[in-house]
């Protein structure tokens, strides 16, 4: 792969916290990288280090407190430490974001036009009318009726869904080279999440742009994503395409984690389950970080960290079941 | 036998404004709801939010006052009362032992500053179960173990708990008075996938460890279809469809179900779903719902008679009943 085509090359980010028992390694040495025009997908439960992340991608972090180390390259340039202002051009202009909770993700206190208007004073233009063409046309884009009307009126008046779509044109209005979407519907309903993730995907057609994709669902990963990595406990276990992942999942975890969704042959069985909780991020266990859960635990697992084994060009794992280039399937 | 039947259950929260707080419209939150619940059977509610669910079951355990309609609870005994408006002392005592609920959200539902041990004691207590001290705690550390925590955990406080191991509390704390039946309104939507099978599983053995019955509400088809024996689809305050959950999969009949089922991802990239889901729009307001059938704004096959005719629930045959125009005799 040539390197004009990653937009984003994440090289060994770490992003630890300072707690009151110890250091937080809410995420511990990931590396990924983004492609022109794709949907990339973080995937795993709540803490686990996704959220943490695309913040620190974004900027996010205030670091000190935090440490901040690894390298992120975008266009060539590293975003890590960064200075805040040499970043005002990048976050909401080349990188945006779209965020979880839609409802209090917007300031109550003035219009959905206003608000907007603030990205486009910033990165577009200063022009008043001009701007508020633009954004009329932006909403029209993800389908809000009346946005004319809906410009002057302020968030409580609008549903969830709604306040979603608003948030996905605030993110496309600068034209962005990557979006950041975390957990975009979590917060909606089901005939809603469905009309926002194709939504989604139309838009990304259209403009092109790349998206790192956040959720917990792995029924929404398999509509949308094309390449996944799962991530546990700060680390990133697994990266592969999205067909590989449903068709061969290596890790346990994984595999767990596709096990775990309710189908209809369990009727009157139990449900296949992860035995105990995902661990607290100041008591990660030693070696590999699944193993009190791993049903295939090995002596080793305990003692050291399992190393990134490629199994082919577009699967890679990072577990002890598994050696370079290998593919013995252990379910 | 039954526990508890409603019949036509309404319920309106009205909207208060102006200096004498005068009322001046009103959140049809639950119309006509007929629903009743035999032992052991599990009735499953799905819908979604704003759709009443979590009115319907706070009304069956009379957390509500209902606007119109009755509640008959049958006791142990197989004598049955109206408890439609006032339940009287005894009654009471017998229907709060009987009835349980577990909440949602298992961060807010347990108080932060009582431990396990007073948290599971006080529903024991209320009911004066257990006059020995000693029995009580064995009886606590019996009910936790049957949960799947240890005892020694009692002394400590929620916060000390993961999401999962609070529902278990909350599970332990509402199976406390060994009820006949439990209301769980949306039990596992707080918790990590990994973590929602395991409390489902606990559920289900409990229930059939005690042949209790269960109103398991929630917005999730595939669960709810993994739990229920019956299944309440419910849009803007009505009841829309109603049978088993089998029959519900394999041929659902409402438009609404069926968008419903359409709305599911796939969990296969080969077979995308969601691109080509028809339903736009959302629900409309309670405050001032359509005309005719609730759904009419965004049916893919309404008629000109959707529009003024409220549907009433047609039987489709083997239980199986819809309120839809299309399947009128």
């Amino acid at each position: 792969m040539t390197y004009e085509n990653k937009v984003i090359d994440v090289k060994n980010l770490k992003t630890y916290f300072r707690g009151y028992d110890g250091m937080i390694k809410a995420v511990d040495g990931i590396s990924f990288f983004l492609k022109k025009g794709e949907v990339l997908s973080l995937v795993g439960e709540s803490g686990c280090g996704k959220s943490v992340t695309v913040n620190t991608i974004m900027g996010l972090i205030k670091s000190p407190p935090a440490t901040v180390s690894g390298e992120i390259i975008y266009n060539g340039k590293n975003l890590v430490g960064l200075k805040q202002n040499e970043f005002k051009n990048i976050r909401g202009n080349k990188i945006s974001m779209i965020f979880q909770e839609p409802m209090s993700s917007f300031d109550p206190l003035y219009t959905i036009g206003q608000q907007i208007n603030e990205i486009v004073k910033t990165h577009i233009t200063s022009n008043n009318e001009e701007s508020k063409k633009l954004i009329i046309h932006a909403l029209k884009n993800v389908n809000i009726p009346e946005p004319e009307k809906r410009y002057n009126e302020y968030p409580h008046e609008m549903s969830g869904g709604m306040l979603q779509r608003i948030l996905i044109a605030m993110a496309l209005i600068t034209n962005p080279d990557i979006i950041i979407a975390d957990e975009p519907t979590t917060a909606l309903d089901v005939t809603i999440q469905a009309q926002v993730l194709k939504l989604m995907k139309e838009l990304q057609k259209q403009y092109n742009s790349s998206i790192i994709f956040i959720t917990h669902d792995l029924g929404i990963v398999s509509e949308i994503a094309d390449r996944v990595h799962v991530m546990y406990a700060g680390k990133i276990i697994e990266k592969a395409s999205v067909q590989e992942i449903f068709d061969h999942p290596l890790h346990p975890y994984t595999q767990g984690l596709l096990n775990s969704r309710v189908k209809k042959e369990y009727k009157g069985r139990d449900l296949p389950f992860i035995e105990g909780y995902v661990p607290k991020p100041n008591e990660f266990p030693n070696g590999c970080r699944f193993n009190p859960r791993c049903p295939f635990k090995k002596d080793i697992c305990t003692s050291e960290e399992p190393k990134e084994s490629l199994i082919n060009e577009e699967h890679s794992v990072c577990c002890w079941l598994y050696k370079e280039g290998e593919n013995n399937e252990n379910s | 036998m039954k526990i508890l039947e409603a019949i036509s259950l309404k319920k309106y929260f009205p909207i208060r404004s102006g200096v004498f707080l005068q009322v001046c419209g009103n959140v049809k939150a639950l119309e006509k709801a007929d629903i009743k619940i035999e032992q052991g059977q599990t009735i499953g509610v799905v819908g979604e939010s704003g759709c009443g669910k979590s009115t319907l079951g706070k009304l069956l355990l009379k957390l509500y006052d209902p606007t119109d309609g009755k509640i008959i609870y049958t006791d142990k005994e197989n004598n049955s009362y109206d408890i439609t408006s006032r339940i009287s002392k005894t009654v009471a005592s017998k229907f709060r032992r009987d009835v349980q609920m577990i909440f949602q959200n298992p961060f807010d539902s347990l108080d932060p500053r009582m431990n396990i041990y007073d948290i599971i004691k006080e529903p024991i207590a209320a009911n004066g179960m257990y006059k020995n001290k000693r029995e009580m705690n064995n009886y606590i550390a019996s009910l936790l173990t049957g949960v799947g925590l240890y005892p020694e955990y009692a002394s400590r406080y929620p916060h000390e708990f993961s999401g999962g191991q609070r529902q278990r509390i909350a599970i332990a704390r509402a199976m406390a008075v060994m009820p006949r039946l439990i209301v769980c309104d949306e039990p596992t939507s707080a918790l990590d996938v990994s973590v929602q099978s395991q409390i489902i599983n606990l559920l289900k053995h409990i229930q059939q460890e005690n042949r209790m019955s269960l109103i398991f509400i929630s917005h999730n088809l595939d669960v709810v279809h993994h739990m229920s024996d019956r299944i309440i689809v419910m849009y803007l305050g009505n009841i829309v469809e109603s049978c088993a959950s089998e029959e519900l999969f394999n041929n659902p009949l409402h438009p609404y179900t069926k968008t419903l089922m359409s709305c599911i991802p796939a969990w296969n990239p080969k077979e995308k779903k969601l691109g080509k889901t028809i339903t736009d729009g959302e629900p409309p307001s309670p405050i001032n719902p359509p005309n005719g059938c609730p759904f009419h704004p965004r049916c893919p096959v309404k008629m000109d008679e959707c529009e003024k005719v409220k549907p009433m629930a047609y039987d489709c045959g083997e239980g199986h009943s819809v309120s839809c125009h299309l399947y009128k005799k």
